[in-house]
């Protein structure tokens, strides 16, 4: 799969049975449909978080198409309305699009990860990149 | 269906010239049309579909317990094991297809592999197995190219009608055929538009029989009902349609792959039984015989169950077994790893682990010599 943001090819990653995609030049994630609940551990957790999100109402970010069927992904704010976290969601259910540091953002978002158990995996997937792209900035 | 089809070409060619004997004549060109068609359908058509679903084949050291599931059905069916294929496609469902026994091959989506427990499995390997002992394989690949036949012949002769009608000014003919001619045209376009949908409706009719009959034979030849009606729940609560299916192939699969969310499946134009109704039987069942399934059916359904009765008379009680796998949703989670890495195998990725615990599965078009592990960011190579 090719990365919908920069079209680099995409690597899988996995770490402790939890697969994800991870693009390593621009450190976006996708997430296959299915796969956020399985990362939750819990379908109606997941379905909770996933129904609560919204339509953007207006977004500056470009659309950018799903890895899978190519189809202009739509805008979903994932975070609070004050708050907001664009996300981008497949019409057609395939996944979700990730772009860096996001999906710690969306989990970060109320009780949904209440032992922080995600969060601490992910920090853990990405410490070395996160700590590189400070260094970098 | 041979009838609908017949027919069309009769009144087709009845349609194009008052000659009595051009209807025969347009019967014999719908007969070679549909007998090409079956031709190709009968020494190819099972390579055609399992290319056209993108199915590759599996070896046993790839996925054992699919093998394993499918050689244990073979023995109960006593047929030939057939050849096992997997579809690389997130939504579960399987096929079976193959013009005999013989040579016959069974396909399941990674999704179907990823889902379901070694007793669900072999409800649905049943299930096909039940579908090749049947020889509902060859009925699938038969009436589905006549379908594609009478579809065939009734576009072109109405593409044909569309583009030749501004040239038919110029033909002289007596004015008594030309009315008889004008009204047999009237017919033959009405029959060209009915006899697609008639055809499928048949279709669709025959294949849903052929659904429930499957589903006794795999409650016979599993002995444990509840295996297949567990799998037909958790392949129902699916949201994703199977990309690789098409209206042509839909009645093979195990559900309807085509079916949209919140749809009603009991209709006229559904190639499967409504799947609350399959499970409902499949749960009211009080042993695993035949004569079981149709008790349950007729409970369910109030309806007649369609077995020949050739199979209830001479038939011992099947008692139902125990279940064998409990599964805890550690194991689900590590299971639907171990087909995703099968199928991520199959297309060409190399794996890396990195001395952290990281794994990375590279993609063949990945261009790089060497990957960063982003958790401990050492570089490795990609061999």
């Amino acid at each position: 799969m090719d990365c919908p943001a920069c079209k680099n090819p995409m690597i899988v990653l996995e770490l402790q049975q939890v697969e994800i995609d991870h693009c390593v030049a621009c450190g976006g994630i996708w997430l296959d449909g299915g796969e956020l609940e399985l990362l939750l551990e819990d379908e109606k957790r997941g379905k909770l978080l996933i129904d609560s999100f919204k339509q953007a109402q207006s977004s500056k970010e470009r659309l950018r198409p799903c890895p899978i069927c190519l189809k202009k992904m739509h805008k979903i704010n994932a975070g609070q309305e004050n708050h907001p976290v664009i996300i981008d969601r497949c019409p057609k259910g395939h996944g979700l699009w990730f772009d860096r540091g996001e999906l710690s953002q969306v989990l970060a978002k109320g009780t949904l990860d209440k032992d922080r158990k995600i969060i601490k995996l992910l920090a853990e997937i990405f410490d070395k990149d996160k700590c590189e792209a400070k260094n970098d900035s | 269906m041979a009838v609908v089809l017949g027919t069309l070409g009769w009144v087709i060619g009845m349609a194009a010239s008052p000659d009595p004997m051009a209807g025969v004549f347009g019967l014999v060109i719908a007969l070679i049309v549909w007998m090409i068609l079956a031709m190709v359908s009968f020494t190819g058509g099972d390579a055609i579909l399992l290319a056209s679903s993108k199915a590759v084949p599996v070896t046993k050291d790839m996925h054992p317990q699919l093998f394993n599931v499918v050689e244990e059905m073979a023995i109960a069916a006593q047929l030939p094991v057939p050849k096992v294929y997997v579809i690389n496609d997130p939504a579960p469902n399987a096929f079976a297809t193959g013009r005999s026994p013989q040579s016959a091959s069974i396909a399941v989506t990674a999704g179907l592999l990823g889902r379901l427990n070694r007793d669900e499995l072999q409800g649905v390997i049943g299930h096909e197995m039940s579908h090749i002992l049947h020889r509902d394989i060859l009925f699938v690949t038969v009436a589905g190219v006549m379908l594609g036949a009478i579809t065939l012949i009734a576009e072109v002769f109405l593409r044909g009608m569309f583009y030749s009608s501004m040239g038919r000014r110029y033909s002289s003919r007596g004015k008594g055929s030309g009315q008889a001619q004008a009204i047999m045209l009237l017919i033959a376009i009405v029959a060209a538009i009915l006899a697609p949908i008639m055809a499928t409706l048949l279709y669709f009719a025959l294949s849903r029989k052929r659904e429930y009959l499957a589903d006794a034979g795999s409650a016979r030849l599993t002995r444990y009902p509840e295996g297949l009606a567990c799998a037909l729940e958790k392949i129902s609560q699916n949201t994703v349609p199977l990309s690789v299916a098409n209206k042509v192939t839909a009645p093979m699969y195990i559900v309807n792959p085509l079916q949209k969310e919140g749809m009603k499946l009991s209709d006229l134009t559904s190639t499967h039984p409504p799947i609350s109704e399959r499970i409902k039987i499949l749960r009211s069942m009080s042993g695993a015989s035949f004569i079981d399934y149709s008790d349950a059916f007729k409970k369910t359904t109030k309806l007649t169950a369609p077995i020949p009765s050739s199979a209830l008379t001479a038939e011992k009680p099947v008692s139902v077994r125990g279940s064998s796998s409990p599964q805890t949703s550690a194991t689900a989670k590590s299971q639907q790893r171990s087909i995703g890495d099968i199928m991520f195998k199959t297309n060409g990725f190399s794996f890396v682990n990195c001395s952290c615990g990281l794994k990375m599965k590279i993609p063949p078009n990945f261009t790089a010599s060497q990957v960063k592990c982003p958790r401990c960011g050492q570089v490795l190579p990609i061999s």
